[in-house]
């Protein structure tokens, strides 16, 4: 078992996910336990099915676990309603998602500040723009995600998630949805944004290759977490 | 966050949303729902507002008593010693001609003190205007612009008057007891009472009435009521007022609730479209607010934002809307300024209320269980792509049916109707839904053609019967209500003419004296024409049936309050009128026993059965006599026919005055003219001129209800809309499906306009149907006329349904074809 450290961002203590199918029990996840650090990029590895998504998002406080507990920043997720874990989230979290996930009636910009102003900055649009101007895409203030190709919307979607200076960043399968080029082009800037902003990183993914960038490397098999840190 | 950060954010949000279109079909849906109800409220609250503040203009006097007699002597010096102001207008129809020319008008004979109230504005010779109390001098008259125009006379000219010619002197443009009269066609001509005697106008048995006008303090004028209350002439009423003008309240009370009622099919067609946008937006938002809780937004604060959203819609669509309607409320007034005056008083700020609160409740009835739905959202759904059906419960539809049915009740002030009207409006809906339910399992049965377009198409209806049947419904609603007004209608007046045989009088004559008889039919022998026959006239007012006293005020049916507020022409005859038939009892057996035979309706409308002894008072005397026969009476043969009729035993008596109808061609015209000129007292009424008069009434009339039926297709083309957008995405998907498998851009347009076609023509079929049954029911019922079904209105209804819904759908679908089917493929 993984011991928990004092200084984590994340730490996870026996977490376990049980749904119920075709009136059986069907365990997705036994009794996984991670912490990360500060600073730390740690990747969850695993085929499709494995539960890696699952993990992430018990981790990310999106759904409660049927046992154990998370703990984000120092503070307990099951101590926490639907709406507290959401306020927690508010200015500390980024999310990169496998289908960006950007709103599509608005703006690359305003997708961008959209964060930002729900955490009350008050220069959201400065911001904004430098973040896009940052991550390439100065001139496409103005088009809707739709006018985008996927490779653009990735990286409307990571200016979207820097834009706070989260404490933290889930990334869900971030190339899953690109052509190899493209995707190593994300990653780099994921990486070199994860850098830049001191941020930790847990990131979902069945490659590995870009699992071996990370730090740590949990690998989930049959819904068990194997870790072990590089 | 802070209430002000909040409140930033969701404008920041509001505007975005708006901006990005997404709400467009949502916002126009509400905004044609608004136009519909506020354009309907604005004409009635200034209409309702004219008959309120200007009653006593409408009057022209605080009382006046209202009879078919000069006033006595006592009543008159009574309201003098007391101190009221008293005035007198006597008014009458009767010929007028000068030049040649004659024409039927309304006569105005008025005191010197007249108006007691209100303003009379007239043009002088010199084209100036006057507006004060004023009325014409001794030996000059003003008449209206008809009248000039119908003539062809100027002011200063000399018109005959009866016996007098008098002096032309002013055209009058307002007179306060004569603006507002529904039935107001004939040209109006007012003269000084001083010269109506020398007229000769006045004569036994005219139809005129005395109204002797009285003003002042309230105190006044409730005191001489009640002295008068027991005091009251036969054959005479009171007005006041508050009981001013009862026929134009009742006329612009059928109108009001007519109009609601178009508004109200506007406004239910348009809560579909709104049901349909919202779900669609809804639905489309999922994932966006699943996004905004992984951002860290708590449930409260997203249902906050959209509730912002909606809220803003809701106002910003209401207050265009009422200006919208405002607008097409100024088209309403501009059609029937000739019937409601061309000065209305402004409408009250209670009328510019109800756009933007309708608006908001018709949002909070159809978005709000919805809506509600949407704090259910869990974050996780950004991590799954399947989007959570909206739970269908009881509630959303019955919370629609209670807003209609309070808008409803609003429009109509009266809970018990619009209930009655909603439920049939809904129960119409559900019947031309299992109509277009049926046809679509009848395509869905035939042979499965091998055009591609044609199948696919098909096949795409099928697969969404009930969005299909929403959208046939609304549309076919529409189309059907313009096709009654205007195909129908033409159909109706035609099968009415043809009716009427080509050799029916279309001229009648009034007011002959007993002693002009003979002179008369010696000028129609004279100018080779059959004399005409002619029929006694006397009036008489009906006082009781079987002994018990028959009170106006006591009966409930409203046109039976008419017949017995005013004075019957009876008759007296040997022979059975042409084209009467006897239906129960039998005509005159012992022609020395007094008896009565009465036309069939009005003894229905007045309760009257035979055997049943009816008693008239007919110049001061009572006459009692059984009913011994009911008849029936051709009334469309336009011959003269009475509703009364008595042997000559009982009534050859009684002073009468005489009537009769002939026929005139175009080129005998002039007869007409002669006629007058020789017999100034009588009057001849030009059925032609009259029924063209009608027929531009009616013109009018129902231009400004195809008015409020375009708005209804408006809402059933937004509820086409709405359908399409809700399936676009599922079509962008099956179209790039289609394309990637090989399509040509020609069979993804053939599949697209197969189905639209479909939906066209059935749509028009229905319509059709519709409007050739409601057309039926009214020939029918309504007008008693042989009804034949005009075949035309069948491809012409489904020409009309396919060329809405291909004009309306193709912009929406062509867009569809015109997108990349990688991109698709990728963002589905």
């Amino acid at each position: 078992m993984t011991p928990i450290h004092d200084k984590a961002v994340l730490s996870a203590r026996d977490l376990a996910k049980q749904v119920v199918f075709n009136g059986a029990p069907l365990d997705i996840l036994h009794a996984a336990s991670l912490s990360v650090q500060a600073g730390e990029s740690v990747a969850i590895v695993g085929a499709s099915g494995s539960g890696k998504s699952t993990l992430l998002s018990l981790l990310a406080g999106l759904d409660q676990p049927s046992q154990g507990d998370v703990s984000l920043f120092g503070q307990s997720l099951s101590g926490l309603s639907e709406d507290g874990r959401a306020l927690l989230r508010r200015d500390k979290v980024g999310f990169v998602f496998q289908n960006f996930q950007l709103m599509p009636q608005l703006t690359a910009l305003e997708n961008v500040m959209l964060p930002l102003e729900l955490a009350g900055h008050k220069d959201a649009r400065d911001t904004a723009s430098q973040m896009l101007g940052h991550v390439g895409l100065a001139h496409r203030l103005r088009h809707y995600p739709r006018h985008l190709s996927g490779g653009e919307q990735q990286r409307v979607a990571l200016a979207r998630a820097f834009a706070i200076h989260p404490g933290i960043l889930f990334a869900d399968e971030p190339t899953g949805n690109l052509d190899a080029a493209t995707g190593r082009q994300i990653i780099d800037l994921l990486f070199q944004l994860n850098s830049e902003q001191h941020t930790s990183l847990v990131l979902v993914t069945h490659d590995n290759e870009l699992a071996s960038r990370c730090d740590a490397i949990y690998r989930l098999v049959d819904g068990r977490l194997n870790g072990a840190r590089a | 966050m802070s209430w002000w950060s909040r409140l930033l954010l969701a404008a920041r949000f509001v505007r975005r949303e708006i901006v990005s279109g997404e709400l467009s079909i949502l916002a126009l849906a509400l905004l044609v729902a608004v136009t519909a109800l506020t354009s309907v409220s604005f004409f009635s609250d200034r209409v309702a507002r004219a008959l309120t503040t200007q009653a006593t203009q409408l009057l022209a006097a605080d009382l006046v008593l209202n009879g078919n007699q000069p006033a006595p002597a006592a009543i008159r010096q009574e309201a003098q010693r007391r101190g009221l102001q008293v005035a007198d207008n006597i008014s009458f129809p009767s010929m007028v001609f000068a030049q040649g020319q004659a024409t039927l008008a309304t006569y105005k004979a008025v005191s010197n003190s007249y108006p007691l109230r209100g303003e009379v504005t007239v043009r002088r010779v010199d084209g100036q205007l006057q507006t004060g109390r004023l009325h014409p001098a001794a030996g000059m008259v003003w008449a209206d612009a008809r009248l000039l125009r119908k003539l062809g006379v100027k002011l200063g000219e000399r018109i005959n008057v009866g016996n007098i010619a008098l002096q032309l002197d002013g055209e009058i443009l307002r007179e306060p007891d004569g603006a507002m009269d529904l039935y107001n066609f004939v040209p109006r001509l007012m003269f000084n009472s001083a010269d109506l005697a020398a007229t000769g106008l006045i004569q036994e048995g005219s139809r005129a009435r005395w109204r002797l006008m009285l003003a002042g303090d309230d105190r006044q004028i409730s005191d001489l009521r009640q002295w008068l209350a027991a005091r009251l002439p036969a054959g005479s009423r009171l007005e006041n007022v508050e009981e001013a003008r009862p026929e134009i309240r009742t006329a612009l009370e059928r109108a009001r609730r007519f109009l609601g009622l178009t508004a109200m099919l506007t406004v239910a067609l348009s809560a579909a479209a709104v049901a349909l946008a919202v779900r669609r937006y809804l639905a489309r938002h999922w994932q966006p607010v699943a996004v905004l809780r992984c951002m860290g937004l708590t449930s409260s604060e997203v249902l906050g934002l959209f509730v912002c959203l909606f809220l803003l819609l809701g106002l910003l669509s209401g207050v265009l809307g009422t200006l919208a309607g405002f607008a097409v409320q100024l088209g309403l007034m501009q059609l029937s300024s000739r019937f409601v005056g061309e000065v209305l008083p402004n409408p009250g700020w209670q009328s510019w209320l109800l756009g933007p609160a309708a608006s908001l409740l018709l949002l909070a009835g159809l978005a709000l269980p919805p809506l509600l739905a949407i704090r259910q959202v869990s974050p996780l759904a950004v991590l799954r792509n399947d989007v959570p059906l909206l739970h269908s419960s009881l509630v959303a539809p019955l919370l629609a049916v209670l807003v209609l049915l309070l808008l409803a009740a609003w429009q109509m002030d009266d809970v018990v109707l619009a209930a009655w009207l909603l439920g049939g409006m809904l129960a119409f809906f559900a019947g031309v839904g299992l109509l277009a339910w049926g046809m679509l399992s009848l395509l869905r049965r035939l042979p499965a053609g091998r055009q591609v377009g044609w199948r696919y198409g098909v096949a795409n209806l099928a697969r969404r019967p009930w969005l299909a049947i929403v959208q046939i419904v609304a549309l076919a609603v529409g189309i059907m209500a313009l096709l009654t007004l205007t195909v129908v209608r033409d159909d109706l007046i035609a099968a009415w003419q043809k009716s009427v045989p080509a050799d029916a009088p279309n001229k009648f004559v009034i007011n002959i004296q007993q002693g002009q008889r003979a002179a008369l039919q010696q000028q129609f022998v004279t100018a080779g024409l059959p004399a005409p026959a002619l029929s006694p006239m006397i009036r008489g007012r009906l006082l009781a049936i079987n002994d018990k006293p028959v009170r106006p005020s006591a009966l409930q049916d409203e046109q039976a309050r008419r017949l017995a507020e005013r004075e019957f022409n009876l008759s007296w005859r040997d022979e059975l009128p042409e084209g009467n038939r006897i239906l129960s009892g039998q005509w005159w057996q012992a022609k020395a026993r007094p008896q009565f035979s009465v036309e069939q309706g009005l003894a229905r409308t007045l309760g009257i059965r035979l055997g049943d002894t009816l008693a008239f008072d007919i110049g001061g005397t009572t006459y009692r006599a059984r009913v011994t026969s009911l008849r029936s009476v051709a009334w469309d043969s336009f011959r003269v026919n009475f509703f009364v009729l008595a042997p000559p035993s009982l009534l050859q008596q009684q002073p009468a005055s005489w009537i009769s109808s002939f026929r005139l061609d175009a080129a005998q015209e002039d007869f007409a003219n002669r006629l007058v000129a020789a017999f100034p007292n009588i009057s001849i009424i030009d059925v032609s001129a009259i029924l063209d008069e009608v027929r531009a009434m009616v013109d009018k009339l129902t231009r400004a209800i195809e008015a409020m039926f375009v708005l209804a297709l408006a809402a059933g083309v937004l509820v086409l809309w709405a359908a399409l957008a809700a399936t676009r995405d599922e079509r962008l998907f099956d179209i790039a499906l289609m394309r990637a498998l090989g399509a040509s851009d020609r069979q993804v347009r053939a599949v697209i306009l197969a189905e639209l076609a479909w939906l066209g023509a059935f749509t028009g079929l229905l319509a059709a149907l519709g409007a050739m049954g409601v057309g039926g029911i009214a020939a029918s019922k309504l007008f008693n006329l042989p009804w034949s079904i005009n075949a035309g209105l069948l491809p012409l209804g489904m020409g009309c349904g396919m060329l809405v819904v291909m004009l309306a759908g193709w912009p929406l679908v062509g867009r569809v074809t015109r997108t990349s089917p990688l991109a698709v493929l990728r963002s589905v």
